[in-house]
């Protein structure tokens, strides 16, 4: 042993050695070698000897060690729970931070397996949250992990590096600086980043003649530098005017928890509001109404002159209204009188301003003001004065030669502009630009500079919410890719590189704070996910004296109306390349992949439309081709169609699908576009959809009831020859309320990211092979052009009676002591008979290998206490038996049974408006127990005698056409 | 139609063998078939063809285990689409063969003796076609296996509530059965072989085979003692196979599968399938291997008339499924009923009513009975309108069941209509070469039968 292996010297003699070492250095013997055991002899380099190899092999272990296989942020961050000392290998870190959603804040917990961000969830601290989130909050995981994205500064010539981005742009410094800025503008988006505005005010002082200019493709939640709020929770009569407020607006779940206060059955009472929604096209809030009436842009201005003459006790005359229109201005203006001043009303952003105005009289006439409507300062730079103004300033700046250097921060114009606009023409003669984006989009390939854009979860910042309240966001996970965030982005253009987006923030909020123990303060904010006592105070609201200004209709013209609106899943377009939310069925016409001009079934009867056929959609001098959905429900004479789709550089995932509704958009007319020519090309196009039938066809499913008869026939005990199921300790059960269910799908989406669920992609969706194990089911009652709209989410029932597991030859599928009904994932050979035996369809199979492949990052999303399922495999909703299993762990080694309200599915805890409850059946005091005493409990499909353990409540909805009690 | 009376008995019995037929005749014309192998031009074209498609399948079978599941039609609601209808489609196929030997057998109906062996082989080679789908329909057919009860390590054991469970055994018993009995019945038949063969290679071959069989006396009586004995094992099994597959659908609680009916019609609708591919396949044979004088019309006439018996269980099979339908009010099964009919899959429904409510009825006359091209097309349809059966069966149950909202359709794919081809193609392969190399036709039994009748008359 003493004597040190030589790698150097080849053997003297060939013809003899001395050791099996030595000889293992010759040429020959190693060629033997590899040609014998080629993969020992990669294993043993010859270069290397035994000695050096342990001592590698010792180094690389304990630097393993060191490491793990964890990026951990090198800023200090402060867990929301769990201190990170503490960090136990596999048990999961929360991290409280802050997510945008359209320039405000949503707080948010992160959960962190080993330095691994895994999934999203409300911070029930956040008061834009309370613990619940949208579909596009828990799918946004997804978008750090996202292959797509870019990962280094390019420049236009090829290749770039940051040293190479900051030489350059040194030498533009000092230009500048000696013309005070002259010729540089800045885009971002609105935002309502202290820290951001700050270091654009920075900008200004710095570049006196430097322009900031905002550009969003999304309404403003605001008018003149105040934001409306209002209380659902006190409002006895709702109208929304073309609004989707409980979906889609900054303060949707804040809106939606109050809402659903306002419609659930609890202990046999339910103190119902009366609920009105005036709209075009259908929305996932407008379809919640008691009473809904669809109404072209037109018709709603002639519907909302009427109910102010029928407010002031003027009859509105028959002849201006149809009955339909007739009956919904009486009940309406009778409610509203009676009800006054517990009285919302809400025009949705996207309509036209004297629409706003008018909502906004209508809550002064009630005296709502103060009570049920209040007004905030905006909390988004909208209506800053430093801007410059808009996208449509920046162009006529850019026209007349005032721009010389462009910087665009997180924005897309060359996609999302108006098409009369041309900004792409504009952008390519700016002599330097740069597009600071996540990924290389439409307007990074016309810039000078592509510059990659760190995720939010990889870097400081702060927002604020829509009620003001602010959140520091805290990284989760070192920067995956070279990137830098927008705050590193905007001070590189007044100092040198080097400041780390931490101090920036840090700095701000040590200003904005006056006391001494500043450390404290940030640590608890950093804790909680909000700046403690943030919340904007209430102002004065706009000066509206509650006469209503009269609606002028457009000169009546007879073709119809292009309404534009955001998409359902991916927004403007900006979650495009996220599968998750491609993959999510749009509530109401469950299309995935895809968006699709919505037309009237009246309109399509009119010109022979069927859904999927290709229309050419002309308007003024723009043109597109898009294929048509037939949508109850739709007013007519309006076509309605989504942004968002139709790009050309979204990624992998978001390029190419679906038609491109900027085509038609013009700076004039950014969401409704009269004198639309619609023409049937004759094409077809391959319109996908999670759900195909839409009739319950006259059977029990969704059960409505009044609010003054809340009850449904009891459950009735089905005979059986076989003995009940006898549970041992806990009974898991669950319970959705279809009254408050708002079938806003966020909790398909929660359940996806937990689950490892997988994308099977548009082809295969179209195959009837999507993987969600909750879905929202959507059934239409009655006339289709004004359905009635029920929404019900189906999980697996885990029936006491199990179908499924009766047929399976194997026994993948059997019956746990709780009441689970599990599936075995290891034992299943794939025979299907459970699926086509189950009466609920809740159960999905792995057609082919779904895995990621093992270097794919988005690996790094999933849950490690999920198994991944592979190919050939049965797989369904588990009631989250991992969460069960860690509650479980935690109650034993406390020595205590599983407490009420412990554990909380994923579907659960991401709806807005509680509407699921899990828990203990066996403990008569469980929340889940008291609710399913409540008198609208049923069963679905009862008489099947399957018995499940997940049960409804019915749906509390006022009868259609019913007046005002 | 007017009724019409059988002729007398002895006019029967002329008409199962043509007249002059000897025991030289019968053996001669019945060996030369694989010992001098005519007609070299139809055997190579029809082998060729099935062999291509037995590649076809074996490409599908390939892709099917590289890729999954997914290359098939089958989707959430409609998780079985054609494997599973073609399987119930050959086993039904395969029920022909025991039934006409062990049934007809043990009934004394003699006019089976010519059609037995050829029947039986094609049982045969429909229930190995029939194996097949079970297992390449499994999400992972690996482990095909955990069906089977086997003393597994860590104590699992197959689930016995289960009918798919009930099918291994069915099956698996059905397959063991039939080849002993089919081997069985050729043991004399090899032996004839090996003393004509006119290579010493051959006769080696079919020496081997014959398990040394030389004629002696204590051979037949313990031959004919396992013969029977067999043929009474087979018996119940013609009816236990195809009730278990149709319990694989009568014992789930989907509207259209959950049915007491199923069994039996399952059963009827298996013989007549079954009749149908032999007159699908007898008919061309006999006309090319010149064997009208052995497969007589009185042959082709009493398996027509089968046929009817059985298609006619099979329509009352229909309505009562729709009447029980009306009767039991229930929504669910009411409108799978409906739908059938004028649902998305309404031209299946109608296709398979004309081939297997309208077309057997030609056969009441006896002019078209007789006429071997109508009996030709009519077997077909009927061949057809099985498939479909199936087809309609197991889609439109599953496409639309309780909840509307997880309604789908299903789309077969080009390797859901590979594999079906395939699966024909390794059926009639088989069948190629059983002609090429084994003696089509009892030559045993024909020779008693002529010896019997050369007794009595």
């Amino acid at each position: 042993m003493e004597s040190p292996h030589q790698p150097t010297a080849a053997p003297a003699t060939p013809d003899f050695w001395r050791s099996l070492d030595e000889r293992a250095l010759t040429p020959e013997f190693h060629e033997r070698l590899v040609r014998e055991f080629p993969f020992v002899a990669t294993l043993a380099p010859s270069e290397l000897d035994r000695r050096h190899f342990v001592k590698l092999m010792g180094a690389s272990i304990a630097l393993a060690g060191m490491t793990g296989c964890v990026r951990r942020s090198v800023d200090k961050i402060v867990p929301y729970v769990v201190a990170p000392e503490t960090a136990i290998p596999g048990r999961p870190d929360y991290y409280a931070t802050a997510m945008t959603v359209e320039g405000f804040a949503r707080g948010i917990v992160v959960d962190s397996h080993e330095g691994r961000p895994t999934k999203i969830e409300g911070n029930p601290d956040h008061p834009e949250s309370l613990g619940a989130t949208d579909a596009i909050t828990q799918a946004a995981i997804l978008s750090l992990y996202d292959p797509d994205r870019s990962r280094g500064p390019r420049s236009k010539a090829g290749t770039g590096d940051w040293a190479a981005f900051e030489s350059e742009w040194a030498k533009h410094q000092g230009a500048l600086l000696t013309a005070q800025g002259e010729g540089l503008a800045l885009l971002i988006e609105p935002t309502s980043s202290p820290s951001l505005r700050r270091e654009l005010q920075r900008i200004l002082e710095h570049f006196p003649k430097a322009r900031w200019y905002q550009h969003t493709p999304l309404a403003a939640y605001e008018t003149g530098g105040v934001q409306a709020d209002y209380d659902f929770a006190q409002a006895d009569v709702i109208l929304t005017i073309g609004s989707d407020c409980l979906y889609r607006h900054p303060a949707a779940l804040r809106y939606s928890r109050a809402f659903a206060g306002r419609r659930r059955v609890e202990n046999g009472r339910v103190r119902m509001n009366r609920f009105y929604a005036l709209e075009s096209t259908p929305t996932v809030t407008g379809t919640l109404a008691d009473f809904r009436l669809p109404a072209s842009p037109a018709r709603m201005r002639v519907v909302l002159n009427a109910i102010a003459l029928a407010i002031a006790h003027n009859p509105p005359s028959a002849g201006d209204l149809s009955p339909a229109e007739m009956n919904f201005v009486r009940a309406l203006a009778d409610d509203l009188r009676q009800h006054a001043p517990a009285v919302v009303c809400i025009a949705g952003a996207e309509e036209d301003a004297d629409i706003q105005r008018w909502a906004l009289a209508l809550n002064a006439h009630s005296g709502a003001g103060g009570k049920t409507v209040r007004f905030l300062a905006s909390q988004r730079s909208d209506s800053d004065r430093a801007s410059a103004g808009d996208l449509t300033a920046l162009g006529g700046a850019m026209r007349r030669g005032e721009v010389t250097r462009l910087f665009i921060l997180g924005s897309n114009p060359v996609y999302t502009a108006p098409a009369d606009l041309d900004f792409a023409g504009l952008l390519s003669k700016i002599a330097f630009s740069v597009h600071h984006g996540s990924h290389a989009d439409e307007t990074a390939a016309l810039c000078t500079w592509h510059l990659p854009e760190s995720h939010w979860l990889e870097t400081w910042g702060d927002l604020r919410a829509y009620d003001g309240t602010a959140t520091i966001l805290q990284p989760l996970i070192e920067r995956l890719f070279d990137t830098r965030s927008s705050l590193e982005i905007l001070r590189l253009l007044t100092a040198p590189p080097g400041t780390q987006a931490y101090d920036m923030v840090h700095e701000t909020w040590q200003h904005e704070s006056s006391g001494s123990d500043f450390d404290v303060h940030w640590s608890r904010w950093l804790n909680a996910g909000v700046v403690d006592g943030s919340a904007a105070p209430a102002i004065a609201g706009p000066a509206v004296d509650g006469s209503f200004p009269v609606l002028t209709p457009p000169t009546t013209e007879a073709s119809p109306v292009l309404i534009l609106q955001p998409d359902a899943t991916i927004l403007d377009g900006r979650w495009a390349n996220n599968a998750w939310l491609q993959e999510l069925p749009k509530p109401l016409t469950q299309l995935v992949w895809d968006n699709a001009a919505l037309v009237s079934p009246a309109f399509a009867s009119r010109l022979g439309i069927a859904s999927g056929d290709l229309l050419a959609l002309s308007v003024g001098l723009q043109t597109l081709d898009a294929a048509a959905w037939i949508m109850p429900g739709q007013a007519d004479d309006c076509i309605t169609l989504s942004l968002g789709y139709g790009r050309t550089a979204a990624g992998s995932v978001g390029t190419g699908r679906g038609f491109d509704a900027y085509r038609l958009r013009t700076t004039e007319a950014l969401w409704r576009r009269s004198g639309l020519q619609v023409r049937k090309i004759g094409g077809r196009y391959a319109l996908v959809t999670t759900q195909q039938h839409f009739s319950m066809e006259g059977r029990d499913l969704v059960r409505v009831v009044p609010p003054d008869a809340l009850s449904v026939p009891p459950p009735v005990a089905n005979p059986t020859l076989y003995p009940a199921w006898k549970s041992s300790g806990y009974a898991w059960g669950m319970s959705i309320d279809l009254s408050t269910c708002l079938g806003c799908n966020a909790c398909i989406v929660a359940c996806q990211a937990e689950n490892n669920i997988a994308v099977v992609g548009k082809d295969q969706v179209a195959r009837g092979r999507q993987m969600h194990w909750i879905r929202v089911d959507t059934y239409f009652e009655g006339d289709p052009a004004n359905p009635r709209v029920v929404h019900q989410p189906v999980p697996c029932m885990q029936c006491e009676n199990a179908p499924c597991e009766l047929v399976c030859p194997v026994g993948a599928t059997t019956h746990s002591s709780e009441g689970l009904n599990d599936m075995v994932y290891n034992r299943c050979v794939g025979t299907r008979y459970c699926s086509n035996n189950c009466p609920y369809k809740v159960r999905r199979f792995n057609f082919f290998d779904l895995r990621p492949s093992p270097d794919a990052l988005s690996i790094l999303q999933q849950n490690p206490n999920v198994t991944v399922r592979e190919r050939g495999v049965m797989e369904k909703c588990t009631y989250c038996v991992q969460r069960i299993n860690a509650a479980r762990i935690t109650a034993e080694k406390e020595d205590r049974p599983i407490r009420d309200g412990e554990i909380k599915t994923a579907c659960q805890q991401a709806c807005p408006a509680e509407a699921i409850v899990f828990g203990n059946l066996a403990d008569p005091e469980s929340k889940v127990s008291r609710r399913k005493r409540e008198p609208t409990n049923y069963l679905l499909l009862e008489d099947l005698n399957t018995r499940p353990r997940t049960t409804y409540l019915a749906k509390v909805r006022h009868p259609a056409g019913g007046t005002a009690s | 139609m007017k009724p019409e009376i059988d002729p007398p008995r002895d006019h029967l019995d002329e008409a199962l063998i043509a007249p002059g037929q000897t025991l030289e005749s019968v053996t001669r014309t019945i060996s030369d078939i694989p010992l001098k192998h005519p007609y070299p031009r139809f055997w190579w074209t029809g082998f060729l063809v099935a062999f291509a498609l037995v590649m076809l399948l074996l490409t599908s079978i390939a892709w099917l285990f590289t890729r999954g599941i997914g290359i098939w039609g089958v989707n959430v609601p409609v998780a079985w689409g054609f494997a599973i209808v073609n399987f119930v489609w050959w086993i039904g196929i395969g029920h022909a063969g025991t039934f006409i030997s062990a049934i007809l057998l043990l009934l004394h109906q003699t006019w089976r003796t010519s059609i037995n062996r050829f029947t039986e082989a094609m049982t045969l080679f429909a229930v190995a076609c029939a194996g097949l789908f079970p297992i390449l329909h499994l999400g992972r057919p690996q482990f095909f296996f955990w069906l089977l009860p086997y003393p597994d390590s860590m104590g699992l054991w197959p689930q016995f509530r289960s009918p798919l469970e009930w099918d291994v055994f069915a099956v698996g018993t059905y397959a063991t059965v039939s080849v002993i009995f089919w081997y069985v019945g050729l043991l004399p038949d090899l032996a004839t072989m090996r003393d004509r063969a006119v290579t010493r290679f051959k006769a080696r071959i079919y020496g081997l085979f014959s398990l040394g069989w030389r004629g002696d006396a204590r051979h037949w009586v313990h031959y004919q003692k396992l013969y029977i004995l067999l043929a009474g094992l087979a018996a119940p099994l013609v009816v236990s196979v195809h009730t278990i597959v149709g319990l694989d659908f009568a014992i789930a609680i989907l509207p259209g599968w959950h049915s007491t009916i199923f069994p039996p019609y399952f059963v009827a609708g298996a013989i007549f399938s079954g009749f149908s591919m032999v007159l699908t396949l007898i008919i061309p044979l006999r006309a090319i291997y010149k064997l009208q004088g052995l497969i007589t019309a009185r042959h082709l006439d009493l398996m027509a008339k089968v046929m009817m018996a059985t298609g006619w269980i099979v329509i009352y099979g229909y309505l009562e499924e729709f009447f029980n339908a009306w009767r039991s009010g229930d929504i669910f099964e009411r409108f799978v009923d409906v739908n059938r009919a004028i649902g998305p899959y309404a031209g299946y429904f109608w296709v398979l009513m004309a081939c297997n409510v309208i077309a057997p009825q030609f056969l009441w006359s006896r002019r078209l009975r007789s006429n071997v091209v109508v009996l030709f097309v009519v077997a077909l349809m009927v061949n057809v309108g099985m498939w479909i059966e199936r087809f309609v069966i197991v889609v439109t149950s599953l496409h639309r069941d309780f909840l509307p909202s997880s309604w789908g359709m299903f789309h077969a794919t080009f390797w859901d209509y590979a594999t079906l081809a395939g699966s024909v193609g390794l059926f009639l392969a088989l069948l190629f070469l059983f002609l090429r190399f084994l003696p089509a036709i009892s030559m045993t039994e024909m020779r008693g039968f002529v010896a019997k009748k050369g007794t009595d008359s």
